[in-house]
């Protein structure tokens, strides 16, 4: 029986029968709809994410005229932090757009949360204006809501951590309910800046990483970004597939935030009033790639379906179908690329 | 009311969250004679693992998952107080820390939750804990089992780092271990030579438990 | 940059940070940001990822290109005409505008 080469959530290298890859779609497909309560793929949208699956090629591409348009999240400064090459990040945004072929980019510090960057922001805003009289693609600046870093001991409010073991709920809630307006008006107060700065939009990042509190004020952020500076663009990235309960109450327009899958979650963006919405499903390091783009493609497929603004699903390491690994390996990336954009019908990366 | 429907009752009220009901269920099987170990393991229990899958899905959040936890241990406080001999005992110690270099302990916060409602003491070392931490802690508190979560790539060789700091001491066959976080697996825990692994909080606890008896 | 070649339109190699802007300005989806840069530039939306082509229609615009033509517009100057052929208003040509005391131009 022929086996085609794969891999796990966690990057490593399997051999699976065609028969093991498709029952593992079926339950990637499954698990999604059932968890999301949404529709399954149909049986032709599975069968032909299974030939991108099990494609000859190292790689693999989209169809010609396909191609979508790509973000970022501190995509700049991925160059001069994380490869640790000591380069300026304006001039990193000139190697993103003339050498990587990046549609955009981001500026972000290495300290990546509006909170930290508030205090810095006027050694960050001379980056973003030199970035803008070079570069010609758009560019943003990004940051994270990053709630937990408002809790004590280094915010001013009560650390819901602490707080929830103990049981003491509502003093929990209340403190996430305090973070929430610091951290507005930090993000809003950044994102003045840069705007004056000649910023092409913001980049709320990994909002949701803290919660439903934290999911909360990138959308009273963007709420009040958009009131203040309308031409200011607005990507609103979420943190998971579903939005963690931390508070548990939180609504927003009459929809409680806790427990909302993307499909959900970007029409709360939408009334924001975000431009582009970042649609982050989660990879599961202990199933196959099969099963995780199946998971993730049933998912974004919803979402896009129900979106009137455009959908960037987030393909770094550890989401949408992308191996948890620190390099993700290129056969898998460029597959779960062209099944998101084919068959998940994503705007963007 | 039969066994089962008192087992059921006592699941259920986990599930609705209601201290005041697991109370008087836990109360009312003592009345009628029915096996505690049998109530807590079939009934609170199996209710409190429901809730955990249910959190792993989004459709219970951190604060309810904390409530049903209160009222497990309402439950079971009444329940061990007729349970004589070794089983009103705790299990055993067990210590629990995010390792160095990470900070996040939101996975480890409801693992430790539910461990807890199983008769295990965890001492919970917070996060960011070095490895000489987390082992002298283990001396101290005669742990038998040591928990280990990382969140990131780059903070999972400090578990590697455990283990072979635990060898180079002598003390490997002293402990068991069992690691997790989102980019563990089982993979890695054979790479390493931890005891264990746990996907979730809920299979975390199967899995302590097993490693105590081990 | 393994998205970039399998997935993505490789910014201005062709049309790419042209139909983002369209996304970030005006909320387009993929097709209609596309749609709409074409019918700008007077191309089939297909075209907007062919780099050869591109290359003549940026050339011709002034748009810039990622192997820079002597004596062509460049960063800034390049997202004036940007501005003026998509109709749309670039913050950082109205910050230019405003700081040369311009008080027309680019869009």
């Amino acid at each position: 029986m022929s086996e085609f080469f794969t891999r796990m959530g966690d990057g490593a290298g399997v051999y699976m029968t065609a028969e093991e890859i498709r029952e593992d779609i079926l339950k990637g497909v499954k698990d999604a709809a059932d968890r999301g309560k949404v529709p399954e793929l149909t049986q032709e949208e599975m069968d032909y994410l299974y030939q991108i699956i099990t494609m000859p090629g190292n790689i693999v591409g989209v169809e010609r005229g396909r191609e979508v348009v790509s973000t970022s999240d501190s995509g700049s400064c991925k160059i001069t932090y994380h490869a640790n090459i000591a380069m300026e990040r304006s001039m990193a945004v000139l190697v993103s757009e003339k050498v990587l072929g990046a549609d955009s980019v981001d500026i972000g510090n290495m300290d990546y949360s509006y909170k930290a960057v508030k205090q810095i922001v006027h050694n960050e805003t001379p980056v973003m204006e030199l970035a803008q009289l070079n570069a010609v693609m758009p560019v943003l600046y990004g940051s994270m809501p990053n709630l937990g870093l408002y809790t004590k001991p280094d915010g001013p409010v009560e650390n819901w951590s602490e707080l929830l073991p103990l049981a003491k709920i509502s003093e929990a809630r209340a403190a996430q309910e305090e973070a929430v307006e610091h951290a507005v008006r930090d993000i809003v107060f950044v994102a003045g800046e840069m705007y004056e700065a000649g910023a092409d939009g913001i980049n709320l990042d990994t909002c949701g990483a803290s919660g439903d509190a934290d999911f909360l004020a990138g959308l009273l952020a963007t709420e009040k970004i958009k009131e203040k500076y309308p031409d200011l663009g607005v990507e609103f990235g979420a943190a998971g597939e579903f939005v963690l309960g931390m508070h548990g109450k939180l609504e927003y327009d009459g929809t409680k935030i806790a427990g909302l899958y993307p499909h959900k979650q970007v029409k709360l963006a939408e009334k924001a009033g975000a431009n582009i919405f970042g649609a982050v499903v989660n990879t599961n390091t202990n199933m196959s790639f099969p099963w995780n783009i199946a998971r993730t493609v049933t998912f974004l497929k919803a979402c896009t379906a129900v979106a009137t603004i455009p959908v960037h699903v987030n393909v770094g390491m550890g989401v949408g179908g992308i191996p948890m690994s620190e390099i993700p390996p290129i056969d898998v990336v460029t597959r779960a690329d062209k099944a998101l954009i084919e068959i998940g019908k994503a705007d963007g990366l | 009311m039969s066994v089962e429907s008192i087992i059921e009752a006592a699941k259920q009220s986990i599930i609705d969250i209601d201290e005041e009901k697991a109370a008087s269920v836990a109360r009312q099987a003592l009345e009628e004679g029915l096996n505690p170990v049998q109530v807590l393991t079939e009934g609170y229990s199996a209710g409190i693992r429901e809730v955990g899958e249910l959190f792993s899905r989004g459709e219970v959040f951190l604060p309810e998952l904390i409530l049903s936890a209160e009222a497990m241990k309402a439950a079971t406080e009444i329940l061990e107080s007729a349970i004589t001999g070794a089983a009103a005992e705790k299990i055993g110690k067990m210590i629990f820390a995010t390792v160095e270099g990470d900070v996040h302990d939101i996975g480890k916060s409801i693992a430790i939750a539910l461990i807890q409602t199983q008769g295990v003491e965890v001492i919970d070392l917070g996060r960011d804990v070095p490895v000489d931490k987390i082992i002298e802690a283990a001396e101290e508190h005669g742990a038998r089992v040591i928990g280990t979560s990382a969140l990131l790539t780059t903070t999972m060789p400090n578990q590697e780092k455990l283990e072979k700091a635990l060898r180079e001491r002598g003390l490997r066959d002293k402990y068991k271990t069992i690691i997790g976080g989102a980019p563990c697996t089982q993979r890695w825990a054979d790479k390493i030579g931890a005891d264990a692994y746990a996907e979730d909080a809920g299979e975390g606890v199967t899995k302590v438990l097993e490693l105590m008896k081990a | 940059m393994a998205h970039a070649v399998s997935s993505c339109m490789s910014g201005i190699r062709t049309a790419g940070d042209l139909v983002l802007r369209m996304q970030l300005a005006k909320s387009m989806k993929i097709d209609a940001a596309k749609q709409y840069v074409a019918d700008k530039l007077g191309v089939k939306p297909i075209d907007l990822s062919d780099s050869d082509l591109m290359a003549e229609i940026r050339a011709k615009h002034g748009f810039g290109r990622s192997f820079d033509l002597n004596k062509s517009p460049k960063g800034i100057e390049a997202k004036f005409n940007i501005a003026r052929k998509l109709g749309i208003k670039i913050n950082s040509v109205e910050l230019f505008m405003a700081r040369a005391g311009l008080n027309k131009g680019g869009a």
